[in-house]
């Protein structure tokens, strides 16, 4: 499958090369720009939901360690279908005016600081300035973006969820929307889900303890080697269908599911925003074995293995009207995939969540060159190693602390003159969270973090899609983002 | 002062208001401990056996806080903050009356029962099943459950009940098993076809005066405490304390406990030897069976 | 033969004396009795529909059953209230013989029925139909076990001192009361509120009286030698 992979790059045609360095670099400032909007992740993700406390009579902390986190009573809850499995699932049982929905939004202060930024010497781009490199600094109160969250039971043993969701100017998009059929045949082995949904990661990060600019993400979730078209993430909602299947107790989990490549996009486009590009017709597949292991009085140790194998369209069927060229659909697709593992284990009161990732693209997406056509001279298909080792440590149910180091290595960078370091990550993150209400009706939470992050070369990933990239470009220098995030985190 | 500093000052102080905050002030979910004058057994020395595990309370006590005490209740009295709205209403530890035992009505409960109660949760009701909980958690939970009444400090857990083998299923057991419902009286709050409609059902109310349904065996749901015929032979020769379901143990022979046992079997929706058998059974005989009821005669033999 | 009577005597003596010794406290000969009384309207007691219980329903045809939770009697009396001493009482064991409650015309009889604690309670049933005994103890453990027709009695006792509501599930109007005492001395009063509670030495008492609705009153008795003293007892009723 390696070698599949690697015959691509072998293609390259030496008059070609300018051209197609230039149009590469033309689609790697399109590729950073778009990933400003496309991998915009509004802050304050998902997936807490009072309504099941409600539903059930239960306290968060029965099925989060510290919402929104899971525990594995929760994880089996979410399992079975968001279904206790004690014939009280079924809507019938609940009062008429019981609904299964969810508000969240984190009103915050915030503070980004990024390095390295290009700006103009004079104010206003005025006569005899030029484009300086400096730090660039925001501050102030703001919102969060919103989730209107509902879940649940349509009937036994079929589930739903819908997720509308905001980013903070109340610009809305649908997060996940997904129906399942649980326990087909009457077994916990078959379950059916169709829609827009979050791949079965065991480190969960709609579900994880992080808020701000450049620590509400995984950067080994978004991770790209710089210059590929390849827009893909681990930690995006994807869509299409999954089978999962696991025993009483979820000791045992297997998931598989079938996907547009199209990274979750709906309307039949690249992206979940207005505006996307029109995806291609073909399909990314996506499996994780997941195995947990009884440590006694410590709770479970959770072991999953993953591998996601997927296609990008690298050019269009287009026509042009007018002068107006407009793509159609995509085509030329050139495959990718990501394999890894992650665990979460569990010490007392201390949670350590490590994480792998191996990432490898095709020659052609790594150059963002259209695979109708040959290789640009000195293309490779380009790779990386990246993870990380979150801890968290919950001194009860009311108070946790959490921390992060990561960091992303680019093995194989796209061209042979590219700097072997340019796009690597180190992230750090620090944070606690207290609950002062430990409450079946909603939940509220004081949060604090700060989190740092570092790209050579290129802006980091962020969460809000803020920063620009450095000058000159490309190169090694080091662009550093920082993030201070306090706020009320609450849902009910 | 930078904005930096103001902000990392701020940050480190409110960290540090909190830290101190929820560690010295009680936290929202806490246990009001029982009187010390009551006598129940230490949260800090009580343990539990089972399955070869060790159980301590004190560990079963950060688990309670977790999970148990939003309906159980900080005083483990069943008074929890959701209880008002939860029907059938959480268990009230305090009174170390239980309805699954092994044991003769009016006696503790043993560690097994407790743990078999906890990861079996009751359907129809608000108590799920705590499987994903290791075995170890449960059996500190079990542990910690013994320190709400000054029962478990004073008293042993009954006998367990000998369930003896059981007995072939056959027609003829379940024709003794029908005629043992009858004079029983069984039919009076159960109905005589099982459906929880007996003309007592109405009436029922639990040992706390809430009322209180019969196990209606058309619904096929599982029984409170299990799912097997041995679970069902050990129901209704324990009885279910602190609900209307007495105990059988004095005017039942173990015999005819089984052939009750493969009657019932008969009155619920699901695939059975015991079902297939009457299924056969009524069919060449319909005509000759008496309906169960106040003016029956028993069975058809 | 003068030693051997002496022997046999002293003998006897010692046995007579050693029995009185581990035997109850010398029963006193003084009492108390009285009237219990009340004042202002009590509820109307209700007949009982028996008509889900046939076999019970026709032993009350031609007079129905009335519940019993306030009981009055002529001159403004009432019926069974437990009379009983709280304090001022010797320890004693319990009596050995049993106490006998019954279960006839879907009725338990006596509707109140005191013991002393650890005293043998049998229970009967005398009817047709099946009933379930659930005394409901909070103190002492709770049990339910079914009777039908034609089992041998219960044999039970409690241990510690507690009043216990009685029911039947099967026959929901079915109500009484175990009323388990630290002392052998009590009375209920009857059907036109005396009482007497007899066999006392002399002592200083504290009287309890009982209803099941209305609660408990005291008040302080001195009986010294064989006398008989009155302690009356009132209590508020009202209509609901």
């Amino acid at each position: 499958m390696y070698k599949w992979f690697a015959n691509g790059a072998d293609q390259t045609r030496k008059s070609w090369v300018r051209p197609f360095v230039t149009c590469a670099l033309l689609m790697l400032a399109i590729a950073i720009g778009d990933c400003r909007t496309v991998s915009a992740l509004p802050t304050g993700k998902v997936i807490a939901i009072p309504a099941f406390a409600r539903k059930y009579g239960l306290p968060c902390s029965a099925c989060h360690t510290a919402w929104p986190e899971l525990n594995n009573f929760g994880m089996v809850f979410r399992d079975n279908g968001y279904q206790l499995m004690n014939d009280r699932d079924s809507p019938i049982w609940q009062n008429p005016s019981y609904f299964p929905i969810t508000f969240r939004i984190t009103p915050n202060w915030h503070r980004e600081s990024t390095s390295n930024q290009p700006v103009d010497s004079i104010p206003g781009d005025l006569p005899g300035s030029t484009l300086v490199s400096r730090t660039v600094t925001q501050a102030g109160f703001d919102l969060s973006g919103m989730d209107l969250w509902s879940a649940g039971t349509l009937y036994k043993n079929i589930s739903f969820l819908l997720l509308p969701s905001s980013d903070p100017t109340a610009v809305w998009h649908f997060e996940s929307a997904w129906v399942r059929l649980d326990n087909i045949k009457g077994s916990s082995w078959l379950n059916f889900k169709f829609g827009r949904f979050e791949l079965d990661n065991l480190i969960s990060e709609k579900r994880f303890l992080f808020l701000s600019a450049n620590g509400g993400i995984y950067q080994t979730y978004h991770f790209n080697v710089p210059g590929t078209l390849n827009d893909f993430g681990i930690g995006d909602n994807q869509i299409g269908m999954e089978l999962m299947g696991h025993n009483a107790d979820s000791s045992t989990r297997y998931s598989i599911s079938l996907l547009s490549s199209n990274e979750g996009g709906t309307n039949l486009t690249e992206s979940n925003l207005p505006g996307g590009a029109p995806s291609n017709r073909s399909f990314d597949g996506y499996m994780a074995l997941t195995k947990s292991f009884n440590a006694g009085s410590w709770g479970y140790e959770q072991f999953q293995a993953y591998a996601y194998v997927g296609q990008r369209a690298t050019y269009y069927q287009t026509t042009t009207q007018a002068g107006v060229t407009t793509p159609l659909v995509g085509l030329g697709n050139e495959p990718f995939y990501r394999i890894g593992f992650a665990g979460q284990l569990h010490f007392k009161n201390l949670e350590l969540l490590p994480y792998f990732m191996h990432g490898h693209d095709s020659a052609y997406l790594g150059t963002a060159t259209a695979d109708n056509g040959p290789l640009p001279t000195g293309a490779h298909a380009p790779s990386f190693n990246g993870g990380f080792l979150e801890g968290q440590y919950f001194v009860n149910p009311q108070l946790v602390f959490f921390g992060r180091f990561e960091k992303i290595d680019v093995g194989q960078e796209a061209f042979s003159g590219t700097p072997g370091d340019y796009g690597n990550v180190t992230a750090y993150s620090v944070g606690y969270r207290y609950y002062p209400i430990m409450f079946s009706r909603a939940g509220l939470a004081w949060h604090n973090e700060y989190s740092i992050s570092k790209s050579v070369g290129i802006v980091p990933e962020s969460a809000d899609g803020t920063g620009l990239p450095p000058l000159p470009f490309p190169n090694s220098q080091n662009v550093w983002s920082s993030s201070i995030f306090i706020g009320f985190d609450f849902d009910f | 002062m930078t904005l930096k500093n103001i902000a990392v000052t701020f940050v480190l102080g409110s960290m540090a208001l909190v830290t101190v905050g929820a560690t010295s002030m009680r936290a929202q979910s806490h246990i009001n401990p029982p009187d010390p004058a009551l006598g129940t057994p230490s949260v800090a020395t009580e343990e539990s056996h089972v399955n070869g595990m060790t159980g301590h309370a004190d560990r079963g006590r950060k688990l309670y806080i977790r999970s148990c005490i939003g309906c159980h209740g900080p005083d483990g009295n069943g008074e929890g903050m959701n209880a008002q709205w939860i029907d059938p209403k959480p268990r009230d530890f305090t009174e170390a009356t239980f309805k699954c035992r092994s044991t003769p009505t009016g006696t503790l409960p043993t560690d097994d029962d407790l743990y078999n109660t906890i990861t079996r949760g009751f359907v129809t009701t608000n108590m799920p099943s705590w499987r994903p909980l290791t075995p170890q958690e449960r059996a500190d939970l079990v542990a910690f459950v013994k320190t709400w009444s000054p029962r478990w400090a004073k008293e042993k857990p009954g006998t367990p009940l000998t369930i003896p083998p059981e007995t072939p299923i056959t027609i003829e057991s379940i024709l003794h098993g029908r005629q043992t419902f009858q004079r029983l009286e069984c039919w009076k709050c159960h109905g005589p076809q099982g459906h929880g409609d007996g003309p007592s059902a109405s009436t029922l109310t639990d040992d706390k005066g809430n009322p209180i349904r019969p196990y209606d065996f058309s619904s096929g749901s599982r029984f409170m405490c299990g799912t097997t015929n041995q679970d069902l032979y050990r129901i209704f020769m324990t009885g279910l304390d602190g609900s209307p379901m007495p105990s059988f143990a004095d005017v039942v022979k173990p015999d005819e406990a089984w052939d009750l046992v493969h009657f019932l079997r008969t009155l619920q929706p699901l695939k059975t030897q015991e079902a297939s058998l009457w299924q056969t059974y009524k069919a060449a005989h319909g005509a000759d069976i008496k309906p169960i009821g106040p003016d029956a005669a028993t069975g058809a033999q | 033969m003068r030693t051997k009577y002496f022997l046999a005597l002293t003998i006897a003596v010692l046995l007579g004396g050693g029995m009185l010794l581990f035997a109850n406290p010398p029963a006193g000969s003084g009492s108390i009795s009285g009237k219990i009384a009340y004042t202002g309207t009590p509820p109307k007691m209700k007949p009982i529909d028996m008509s889900k219980e046939p076999t019970c329903a026709k032993q009350h045809a031609t007079a129905p059953v009335l519940t019993q939770n306030v009981t009055t009697g002529p001159g403004n009396t009432l019926q069974w209230v437990v009379v009983y001493i709280s304090a001022g009482d010797q320890e004693a064991s319990a009596p050995s013989q049993a106490v006998r409650y019954d279960q006839k015309g879907c009725e338990y009889i006596p509707h109140v029925l005191p013991m002393v604690a650890a005293q043998e309670l049998q229970i009967y049933n005398d009817d047709q139909t099946s009933h379930n005994i659930h005394p409901l103890a909070k103190i002492n453990s709770e049990w339910n076990k079914s009777q039908p027709p034609g089992s041998p009695p219960i044999d039970t006792k409690w241990e510690k001192p507690e009043f216990i509501s009685v029911k039947c599930n099967i026959h929901p109007w079915m109500h009484g009361y175990f009323v388990v005492l630290k002392t052998p001395h009590y009375a209920v009063s009857g059907e036109d509120g005396s009482f007497e509670i007899k066999g006392l030495p002399a002592g200083k008492y504290t009287v309890t009286a009982w209803q099941e609705q209305y609660g408990s009153q005291n008040q302080e008795v001195t009986i010294s030698g064989s006398e008989n003293k009155t302690a009356n007892f009132s209590f508020k009723v009202l209509p609901y």
